[in-house]
């Protein structure tokens, strides 16, 4: 058995966020001057709200309302826009998704990690989306806004990694406009916890979502995935959504249409 | 992870964080801002040829050429990925670099896996365009396969 990559595209890598970006791009744009600066354009506003939301720069002004030094009103509107964000992940997941944790000293701490990336893709892909007669796809460390030109233009084709076995892939979904997000342990250990407990998920291996947009497919993987055993059973109640759980013993459980 | 690596980076992220490169033949694209080019995905092994030796049973006729991905540095050590291609088709993805002392290593560089299993069986000869993984930082697997990837451009 064999896979092709799929010909045509051209590629951009660059990191920013401390992660791999990739862009791949076809069509009347994939090769010239406009397509460059969009790239750029994109790669310049995920790093303009890294400034703003990394919880790793004490300057930032999420670390900075995490210390009270600054209120909602004296940031950026986004910062409004993120916590509103993070305000209905938490009810929409029953509180399993928090914007606020405990840190190992006890202190309650701002942590907007789990919004800010796929919202902060969402809103660069707009670069892309202004170029004509292109298609493209933009992965932030494996999570990615797809757009074709036209409706029923060429789909691209996502590989789902296998969270067991990270050289290989568990299935692949085609996507025209829309998005796509894991969210698991594989690469970075225990790294997401159910908010409600504390403690990392059970059961669950990893959760990959499919939707229209990637701030929700975001949030709702990584809600998905913090309630552990109940993963595939709050995500077919998430209207519209289209996903793959991947159970720690090698199961899987498609939602939607996958 | 994150958190490591991004301590570890902190002091140098203003001036780090955005380099651009273009995969494609055009070599190193400058990017508009005053910004650092840390380091580039290597380039393909250019031409070299292989066989594969997988009896994958696909029509090599033009040769095959086998593109390595970036390494990367984990916690655990480095992970290099290869793939090699045949005829615009990746007829191999394998590890080619793991953590040593790592119980799974002589298991893992055992493997010489097709990079596509689709669950559904219907699209094992599909092309791939990205992948979706838990989300990794500048380093892993996931980058290095995605590295290899990108710098095939087929």
């Amino acid at each position: 058995m064999s896979a092709a990559v799929a010909p045509g595209a051209q590629r951009f890598v660059a990191h920013a966020m401390g992660m791999p970006i990739s862009l791949a791009l076809r069509g009347a744009h994939a090769e010239d001057s406009a397509g460059v600066r969009a790239w750029e354009d994109v790669l310049a506003q995920v790093v303009e709200v890294d400034r703003m939301f990394s919880t790793y720069r004490a300057d930032s002004f999420v670390s900075r309302l995490g210390r009270g030094e600054v209120t909602i009103d004296g940031c950026p509107p986004e910062v409004a826009e993120v916590l509103d964000l993070g305000e209905r992940a938490a009810e929409r997941s029953d509180g399993a998704f928090s914007v606020w944790r405990d840190d190992r000293t006890g202190a309650r701490r701002l942590d907007t990690d789990g919004i800010v990336k796929g919202w902060a893709i969402e809103r660069a892909a707009a670069a892309l989306r202004r170029l004509p007669d292109t298609d493209f796809c933009l992965s932030a460390g494996g999570d990615m806004v797809c757009h074709t030109a036209l409706p029923a233009g060429q789909a691209w084709v996502v590989g789902i990694e296998d969270p067991l076995d990270a050289a290989r892939l568990v299935a692949t979904v085609r996507v025209r406009r829309g998005a796509v997000a894991t969210s698991g342990s594989a690469h970075r250990g225990d790294h997401v916890v159910d908010a409600r407990t504390g403690r990392p998920p059970t059961g669950v291996a990893s959760v990959t979502v499919v939707a229209d947009r990637l701030t929700w497919a975001d949030i709702d993987a990584t809600s998905s995935f913090a309630r552990g055993p109940e993963a595939a059973a709050w995500l077919e109640q998430r209207p519209g959504r289209v996903g793959l759980v991947v159970w720690k013993d090698g199961s899987t459980t498609t939602i939607g249409r996958l | 992870m994150k958190r490591i690596v991004t301590a570890i980076l902190s002091t140098v992220t203003v001036v780090v964080l955005l380099f651009g490169y273009h995969t494609s033949t055009s070599g190193a694209l400058a990017t508009s801002s005053d910004t650092s080019v840390v380091s580039e995905l290597p380039r393909p092994s250019s031409g070299a040829t292989t066989d594969s030796g997988t009896g994958a049973g696909t029509s090599a006729s033009s040769g095959t050429t086998t593109f390595d991905g970036s390494t990367a540095a984990t916690r655990w050590g480095p992970v290099q990925v290869q793939i090699t291609v045949a005829g615009g088709t990746i007829t191999d993805v394998s590890v080619i670099q793991y953590p040593s002392g790592n119980p799974r290593d002589e298991e893992i560089n055992g493997y010489a896996l097709p990079i596509l299993i689709d669950e559904t069986k219907q699209s094992q000869s599909a092309d791939i365009d990205m992948v979706s993984g838990a989300t990794v930082t500048s380093q892993g697997y996931l980058q290095s396969l995605q590295s290899a990837l990108d710098e095939a451009n087929l």
